[in-house]
């Protein structure tokens, strides 16, 4: 029997999403603000296997490699469309986009 | 079959259901102090003297948090692992936090590699190493390196339209300094925050309890330590091989696709020879044709030299 008990990692990951969660809505730059989504990710990663631990079987790390995956392929095309977006306003600043609301 | 019963793992237990963990009100306190501090330590114009204030809000709501859920949870600890938990955590929590407070990007993305470390740590805490290792590999690996690259990128081309700021923001643009709606978005986090902190400490007691140890085969329970000490890893590869197999190949998929796709977004179109060559329309235009004025000089319709234009009859 140990101390910790599954909502201290459950805890954890929602302080860690919330933050991750108000970095996104404050940084104004692009790049920092998917660097956020990335800790929202991290933040339910830590959830998903403190669950796989307290049921006691292996589902929730095998949603995690499959995040992992997910959170690759993000990055990889997030930051294709940030350098492309870059490219035409020679800035990484959201509000330079303030346009598109329409 | 859902999953392989790691049956040789001591059971993660439940935080006590009887009356409240920590009391609604002092989870309510604790998230309207982080917000406070939150706003004093996000990034803006302000004087340094006010970030240091911030920062200390934070660290107290942190440590008095860790105090209450101490309290609660002490007299217990026979595995030893109660200590790196929160040391952790706590370096998770605060390399987080400095994600999102620090001006600079490239030291963002390096506190966030901090954060996957200690997450990493977290995860061995869990049983989880394979993951754990996985998660380094491929966040702090791969991915950060990515960022950086981007962010070394973009700023080595924006350096000349930096705005003129003094003392320690030198060289940074406006959309890092100054940080929007700080206080809307602290109200929207820590709300959140309280909801979820309050869902978890004080409504926990309806979760659907875990498999009881009685309820597993007693030879599995009898099992020796010996696979606890290889850990899940030989496990986690038989359920992902042989239940997951699908999902698997569509990970591959996934990121095959997200490969393609990634080269073709991030393409710069470079002026090629061929390019310079290639006809533009249907008609057929004779590319060698020299622009001389003599109009008798090579007989050839459908071109584009309005020498030639002028005199259609040769």
């Amino acid at each position: 029997m140990s101390t910790l008990a599954l909502q201290h990692y459950l805890a954890v990951g929602g302080i860690m999403f919330v933050i991750g969660l108000i970095g996104f809505i404050t940084r104004r730059n692009l790049i920092v603000m998917f660097l956020c989504t990335e800790l929202m990710f991290q933040a339910v990663a830590i959830n998903l296997i403190a669950f796989s631990r307290f049921v006691g079987n292996l589902a929730g790390q095998t949603f995690v490699i499959f995040l992992l995956v997910i959170a690759a392929a993000e990055a990889s095309l997030a930051l294709g469309l940030v350098v492309l977006l870059f490219r035409q306003k020679n800035t990484l600043d959201a509000d330079a986009w303030r346009e598109l609301k329409g | 079959m859902l999953g392989i019963q790691s049956t040789s793992l001591p059971p993660m237990p439940l935080l006590l259901a009887d009356g409240a963990v920590i009391a609604p009100l002092a989870i309510l306190v604790l998230c309207v102090v982080a917000g406070v501090g939150t706003i004093l330590l996000l990034p803006s114009r302000r004087q340094p003297g006010q970030r240091k204030l911030g920062g200390a809000l934070l660290l107290a709501a942190g440590l008095i948090l860790a105090a209450l859920l101490v309290k609660t949870a002490a007299g217990q600890d026979v595995s030893g692992t109660g200590p790196y938990f929160w040391i952790f955590s706590a370096i998770a929590l605060a390399g987080a936090m400095r994600v999102i407070t620090h001006p600079r990007p490239v030291y963002s993305a390096l506190y966030f590699v901090l954060t996957v470390f200690a997450s990493a740590g977290l995860f061995v805490l869990m049983y989880a190493e394979f993951m754990a290792a996985a998660l380094v590999l491929i966040y702090a690996g791969a991915i950060l390196v990515t960022y950086v690259f981007v962010i070394m990128l973009a700023a080595s081309a924006q350096s000349q339209s930096q705005t003129a700021l003094g003392g320690g923001l030198a060289g940074l643009t406006e959309c890092d300094v100054v940080s929007r709606e700080p206080l809307v978005a602290a109200c929207i986090g820590f709300a959140l925050m309280g909801v979820l902190l309050f869902l978890i400490f004080d409504k926990a007691g309806q979760i659907a309890p875990p498999p009881s140890p009685a309820a597993v085969p007693a030879a599995a329970v009898a099992a020796p330590d010996a696979e606890s000490i290889h850990g899940s890893t030989q496990a986690l590869g038989a359920y992902l091989f042989t239940d997951q197999l699908v999902n698997l190949e569509l990970a591959g998929l996934i990121l095959t696709v997200a490969m393609v796709g990634a080269i073709i977004i991030a393409r710069r179109r470079v002026p090629s020879v061929e390019d310079a060559f290639e006809p533009s329309s249907e008609t057929i235009t004779a590319a060698l044709t020299p622009l001389s004025d003599d109009p008798h000089s090579i007989p050839v319709y459908g071109t584009t030299n309005p020498a030639q234009k002028a005199f259609p009859e040769t």
